[in-house]
Parts: C-alpha cells; sequence; structure tokens
C-alpha cells in the first residue's frame, strides 16, 4: 500500500497537539470541503484532509500511524511484521494488505473507532453510500443514455474485514435529466455485512456547456441572430433543435432580445409536457459591405423617419 | 468484476417515511425530528401524521449529516447552516436561468 503522510496533508508537526490538529482540519474544512468551496479539486483535497484527520485525531489510531514510521508520501510499503503483532494479532499469518489502503489498516485496528474496531462482535453494518457527479450532454439528456461506472468501492468480506472491491457496471440515465438532477439508485453502494442493508448510490446529473444550447431546468436557450432587414420584413428560418430542425416563423418588426418560443422543443420531463425551446432574436449587422449595399443603407436613412432615441428627449425621461 | 445494466430510478418519485429517512441518512430520529420542527426539513405531506418526505427532503437530510460531520457543526446550529445553503442554491438556480436567457454574444 502506498504511504500517506497525514500531518503533513495537515500542515503539522509530527509532534502537533490535540488541539492544533483540530484546528488546523477545521480551517481546512473551511477551505476545501465540496459543500462550500468552488475550488477544482477541492473534493479530493477534502478527502485526503478528512481522512488525516481521522487518524490523527483518535489516540490509538495515530500512536499505531505514527509506529509505521515517517516515509515518503506515495512510497510502497507493508506494516512490519512486529507492528502487525501488535496492532492485529488476531489477523495472523492470513494477513494480507492486498486491496487495502493506508485508511482501511488503521480501520481494522483493534479498539480503534473505525468500524472495523467492532469487529468479532458480528453486528450487522450498513453499507456505504457513495455519491458521484455524472456530467452528460444536452443530446444525452433529449434521448437518454448509458454511462459506464467505475467504482472502487469500501466492502465487507466475510470477515468483517473493509478491502476495496472494484464495481464496473453500466447504468441508463432515462430521457428527461435536468442540470442538478439527482438519481438515487438503491442497493447499489457498498454492500452491507452480516444482514446490514447495501448502500445506495447518488448520481448528481449536471449538463456539459453546448456551443448552442442553453439550460434553464427542462427550457433550452438559442440564439437565433437576423440580419436587420430579416428583423424588420419577417421571415422564416430553420432552427436547430435537439429533436431534429425545425422551421421557425419570424413576424415583422421582430426586436433585438425578444424571445420566440418553440413550444415542446425543448428537454423531455420523466413524466409530462417536455419544455420548451426559446430563440432569443440577436439582431446582427455585416462587418463588410460593398458599394451598391452602402449606397442601399444611405438611401434608407434619407427615407426612413424611424427614431430609435425618441425618449432621450421627451421631457419625463429622468422620471422613469 | 461484474458488468450489468442497471436501471435507474428518478429520486423525486420516492417517498419515504421517517425511519427511513434515518435509515438513510444515518441521522437519529431525535435529530431528524429537530429539524423537521424547525423547518429545515419539510415532509411533502406535512399534515399527515405519518410524515413522507421526498427528494428535497432526502437532499436536505444527508447534506446535513454530512455537515454535521465534517464540521461538528450541533443540532441547533444545523437548521441556519441549511437554510443558507438553501438560500445559495436558489439564487444559483437564478442566475443560471438569468444567463440562460441573454444572448450569448452579451455574457
Amino acid at each position: 500500500m502506498k504511504y500517506k503522510d497525514y500531518y503533513a496533508i495537515l500542515g503539522l508537526e509530527r509532534g502537533a497537539s490535540e488541539d492544533a490538529i483540530k484546528k488546523a482540519y477545521r480551517r481546512l474544512a473551511r477551505k476545501y470541503h465540496p459543500d462550500v468551496s468552488k475550488e477544482a479539486g477541492a473534493e479530493e483535497k477534502f478527502k485526503e484532509v478528512a481522512e488525516a484527520y481521522q487518524t490523527l485525531k483518535d489516540a490509538d489510531k495515530r500512536k499505531a500511524y505514527d509506529q509505521l514510521g515517517q516515509q515518503q508520501p506515495g512510497q510502497e510499503f507493508e506494516p512490519p511484521p512486529d507492528w502487525r503483532a501488535q496492532w492485529e494479532p488476531s489477523a495472523g499469518d492470513a494477513f494480507s494488505s492486498e486491496g487495502l489502503d493506508l485508511s482501511d489498516l488503521l480501520d481494522r485496528l483493534r479498539g480503534g473507532s473505525g468500524r472495523g474496531g467492532t469487529r468479532g462482535a458480528r453486528r450487522s453494518m450498513p453499507g456505504q453510500d457513495y455519491e458521484i457527479a455524472v456530467p452528460i450532454t444536452i443530446e444525452d439528456a433529449y434521448n437518454g443514455t448509458e454511462i459506464d461506472l467505475d467504482l472502487n468501492m469500501p466492502e465487507y468480506d466475510p470477515q468483517g474485514q473493509l478491502r476495496r472491491v472494484p464495481h464496473a457496471f453500466k447504468a441508463r440515465i432515462p430521457k428527461g435529466a435536468s442540470d442538478g438532477q439527482r438519481l438515487r439508485v438503491p442497493g447499489k453502494g457498498g454492500k452491507g455485512f452480516n444482514g446490514g442493508r447495501n448502500g445506495d448510490l447518488y448520481l448528481n446529473i449536471s449538463l456539459r456547456p453546448h456551443a448552442l444550447y442553453r439550460a434553464s431546468g427542462h427550457d433550452l436557450y438559442l440564439d437565433l441572430p437576423l440580419a436587420p432587414w430579416e428583423a424588420v420584413l419577417g421571415t422564416s428560418v430553420e432552427v436547430p433543435t435537439p429533436g431534429g430542425v425545425v422551421r421557425l416563423k419570424v413576424p415583422a418588426a421582430t426586436q433585438a432580445g425578444q424571445q420566440l418560443r418553440l413550444p415542446r422543443r425543448g428537454l423531455p420531463t420523466p413524466k409530462g409536457e417536455p419544455g420548451n425551446l426559446y430563440a432569443v432574436v440577436l439582431i446582427v449587422v455585416p462587418t463588410v459591405v460593398n458599394e451598391a449595399e452602402q449606397a442601399l443603407y444611405r438611401q434608407l436613412q434619407t427615407t426612413s423617419a424611424f427614431q430609435p432615441r425618441a425618449h432621450f428627449s421627451e421631457e419625463d425621461s429622468h422620471a422613469s | 468484476m461484474r458488468v450489468e445494466l442497471t436501471e435507474m430510478l428518478w429520486f423525486e418519485e420516492h417517498a419515504v417515511s421517517l425511519s427511513e429517512l434515518c435509515e438513510l441518512t444515518g441521522l437519529s430520529p431525535a435529530t431528524l425530528e429537530e429539524l423537521v420542527s424547525t423547518g429545515a426539513i419539510e415532509p411533502i405531506d406535512a399534515a399527515s401524521p405519518e410524515p413522507r418526505f421526498g427528494a428535497v427532503a432526502l437532499t436536505a437530510a444527508r447534506h446535513a449529516r454530512r455537515l454535521r460531520e465534517d464540521f461538528d457543526l450541533d443540532t441547533e446550529a444545523l437548521p441556519l447552516v441549511l437554510g443558507l445553503f438553501e438560500r445559495i442554491e436558489a439564487l444559483e438556480q437564478q442566475l443560471v436561468a438569468l444567463r440562460a436567457r441573454l444572448p450569448g454574444r452579451l455574457r
């Protein structure tokens, strides 16, 4: 198994007091806890910090950990036989660290306060819950999708010892997922021990940013750029939707920022009405115009009575 | 290694009882009752003698358990913290909704 330097993770000297350990943990939890931190990689960092704190706050575990000696973080090592004789006498020759990491090992110690500490009592223990983030595309949310999950779950073996067991399975995400939605998969977390219920798997769905669509719940928004004459005269345009291209009628005198609704063309919902797709009008102008076009714009300039800023000069423009 | 296809269940469709909520979250009945009485966790059918809890309550209760364990929060502080998280989440949702309505080039 790989060595982890729990003191270094908490930014502490090896002789740190209990109080200093608690303070260091609180400070880092405040910084990296996934519920309060938006930093990239915060969750992984918090797991390390929590694991270090779980070991160092428990006097027995800390003592056992200290007796393993200090090594380079990440270095492969095996607990020496005399350490095992002291801390794990019942494991005897059957001891194997295969599938264990350092925190699992310390959890199994006699007298430890972890789940492993109750071993021998043959108590039933519930399996662990798992929560994972599942980013999917808008197309996946529209059509439904299958995802491959590769989880490394701690599970109890028949002796009540924690082991890490790889689980690979496919999960079907039904169509109608939306950003922030959660799925619970009962019984698909870690296995329970001795009659304890299996843990659950929680999937937190998020939608990846899309080149065309922006999602709000089950509604989708799409930018619809129009040329000035299209906006003035009205037109009919082809608009992409997740379900295929549809034709949209743009009425005459359409303004920038106006939203043209395409009913039921948004994301489906698990039950009931699908969301809508809104085309948000942008009026765009050409950056390069030839002489003939310039002449036409000038003609329009002299002919038109349109006053786009008439309200600037109104008496009460300050009042409203 | 097992390979199997699992059908997902929409979280929203499953209502659970108070005792199931305890089992699913690892919170004690006393703590959960405290959270319900302060309104931090709300049942779907508050008037019922056997209240049922939906996805929102399950999420909040799991959140409460995590916060209490990771920050050593006491039961009195939990409803306040949960309430603030709820507000932040509502504001973030509003922000997503408003951003979706803004033309892409203007953001």
